[in-house]
């Protein structure tokens, strides 16, 4: 970037043009930042506190929520990287008709959050829904497949929902970054006698990093504030099974009116997102 | 042979991401007696439309359609308004140092702030100002969260248009304003139609700030209306999927039309907040 001395005392030209965005999110992001740390550092009479902090340390179900929120992050990501990897190979290998699977394939990424969860509501229902019921047509035995509603299935379930909803994502954007790299050290490795393995690991994931880590970053952000889906498919039961902590922060603040301690835990959740989000930015500034 | 099996995977991941909205799709066209046979009727059941005059003539979905889209188009145009100036005056004007750099940053960080850690500081100062449960206190937050966005987007589409071509216009005596009124926006007209597209889509599959900061009947949107009806006791299956299926078109159709454009898009957190 080009830097020059503006004489002191003038305001850049540009700035009218960038104030009045400027002052929007200032008094829509900014502000409800600063407000959001006042109100978790003060108690019912006003005076100052860091009970909301301290109590984080011995909540059960904080710990639970974040345990669940990490679990569900690393698990999403790892299968959506695999699989989004995958389907871009694959389409990308096909001479016919990629259009048409590329359009299929994104579907499930572009309908409402709260449409892909009512779906699946309707598929995972153990008595009623589609999946048992074609899986006991087939002849197995569902009476063990409870889905969202066992104890030990629902974060699965859950899982599963964000795979079939978000592996398009980063089958686009891998998909893209594909078709992005240039053909030439390919076609060489080719030539050279490597096989496809070796020119996938040792050619095309280097050259895909940035893309791949662009993918990733973004699916980390979403998926550590997931809220949506599980608000529909189990309202974070059975128990606190899939409790998460953007679910934990909302029944805190607008189930039991704790506005103070649901501002503290929030805080744990936007360090999270500023550790990724940090990357993100370097990425973008690379380019 | 190699060929084949490829094909075949590819129909098997095609079949595995359609196959949940097919049902959802069968569920709102089905009868009562026939969303809960065993086995379950991937095809060949009586269709009937009776959930979709339910939902949305007897029901209160029309209401919801309604302001969702009401919703949608004023965020949206409130969010280009502020948007579209800002990103131009961060591409084109000379800024001291790294001002530019920094602001467009600054701009883009607040669109990364995870809305439950704004929402509890939002519906507070909403409350206070009586805005609460109205379109337009919802309009309002969702004009914020699109804002980074447009500058984002805006900015890179700015960058592609040359200089001189502005430079030229304004010695034939155009103001800076009529420059990019007249010449440069037609100039990035499609990009401009994608960025609309993407907060359009943005402010309709919006959840959560719609569940908190609207609560009534009169300013319910789409998708906490069908949301609402799943978390109640007895779940119409039959009206929630009809509403469904009429939240997720205007998305389907919106998002095709602007394809060439989503990956740019989404690499700056469209689609989804």
């Amino acid at each position: 970037m080009r830097s020059r001395r503006i004489p002191a005392g003038r305001i850049p030209s540009g700035l009218p043009w960038v104030m009045p965005a400027m002052v929007v999110l200032l008094a829509l992001s900014i502000y409800p930042m600063i407000y959001s740390v006042k109100v978790s550092i003060t108690d019912a009479t006003g005076a100052f506190t860091l009970a909301n902090f301290t109590r984080l340390f011995h909540d059960r179900v904080f710990g639970a929520a974040t345990l669940q929120t990490i679990v569900l992050t690393i698990a999403a990501l790892g299968i959506e990287f695999v699989l989004g990897m995958a389907l871009a190979l694959l389409i990308d290998s096909l001479a016919r008709a990629r259009a048409v699977f590329r359009a299929g394939l994104l579907v499930p990424m572009l309908l409402p959050p709260v449409v892909a969860a009512v779906a699946w509501r309707l598929i995972y229902n153990p008595q009623f829904g589609a999946l048992n019921g074609t899986l006991r047509w087939l002849g197995l035995n569902t009476a063990a497949l409870t889905w969202t509603s066992g104890e030990n299935s629902a974060l699965l379930s859950v899982i599963l929902v964000d795979v079939w909803e978000w592996t398009p994502f980063v089958f686009l954007l891998l998909s893209a970054g594909l078709q992005a790299i240039p053909t030439e050290p390919i076609e060489a490795a080719r030539i050279d006698g490597a096989g496809a393995w070796r020119i996938f690991r040792d050619v095309t994931l280097p050259l895909l990093k940035p893309t791949i880590l662009l993918a990733l970053l973004l699916r980390a952000m979403d998926l550590v504030r997931i809220f949506d889906q599980i608000f529909i498919l189990t309202q974070g039961g059975p128990g606190t099974a899939t409790e998460t902590v953007s679910l934990y922060i909302y029944r805190t603040a607008f189930r039991f009116s704790n506005f103070g301690y649901a501002a503290a835990m929030s805080f744990v959740l936007l360090a999270a997102t500023m550790m990724f989000s940090r990357g993100l930015m370097r990425l973008m500034r690379a380019r | 042979m190699k060929t084949l099996l490829r094909y075949a995977a590819a129909c098997g991941g095609l079949l595995i991401a359609v196959a949940p909205v097919y049902w959802l799709l069968t569920i709102s066209l089905k009868r009562e007696v026939d969303q809960f046979a065993y086995p379950p009727q991937w095809f060949g059941f009586v269709v009937t439309l009776q959930h979709y005059g339910n939902a949305f003539r007897g029901g209160s979905f029309g209401q919801y359609f309604t302001n969702s889209v009401l919703l949608a188009a004023l965020s949206t145009l409130a969010a280009l308004l502020l948007g579209v100036p800002a990103a131009y005056g961060l591409a084109r004007f000379e800024w001291p140092g790294h001002w530019s750099e920094n602001i467009g940053n600054w701009i883009l960080s607040t669109r990364m702030l995870p809305p439950i850690v704004t929402i509890v500081p939002l519906f507070l100062m909403l409350r206070e100002a009586r805005l609460l449960n109205s379109l337009l206190g919802l309009a309002i937050v969702y004009t914020a969260f699109n804002l980074p966005f447009v500058v984002w987007m805006m900015r890179g589409f700015f960058d592609e248009v040359p200089r001189e071509i502005e430079e030229a216009a304004m010695l034939d005596g155009e103001t800076r304003a009529g420059a990019l009124l007249r010449i440069v926006l037609p100039l990035v007209k499609p990009g401009l139609a994608a960025t609309a597209v993407f907060c359009l889509v943005v402010a309709w599959n919006e959840f959560l700030f719609a569940l908190i900061l609207t609560q009534t009947e009169s300013a319910m949107t789409l998708p906490v209306g069908i949301a609402s009806r799943v978390t109640q006791y007895e779940i119409r299956w039959g009206e929630m999927s009809a509403a469904g299926v009429v939240a997720m078109l205007p998305v389907l159709v919106f998002a095709t039309a602007a394809q060439k454009y989503l990956v740019r898009g989404l690499s700056l957190g469209a689609v989804k907040g």
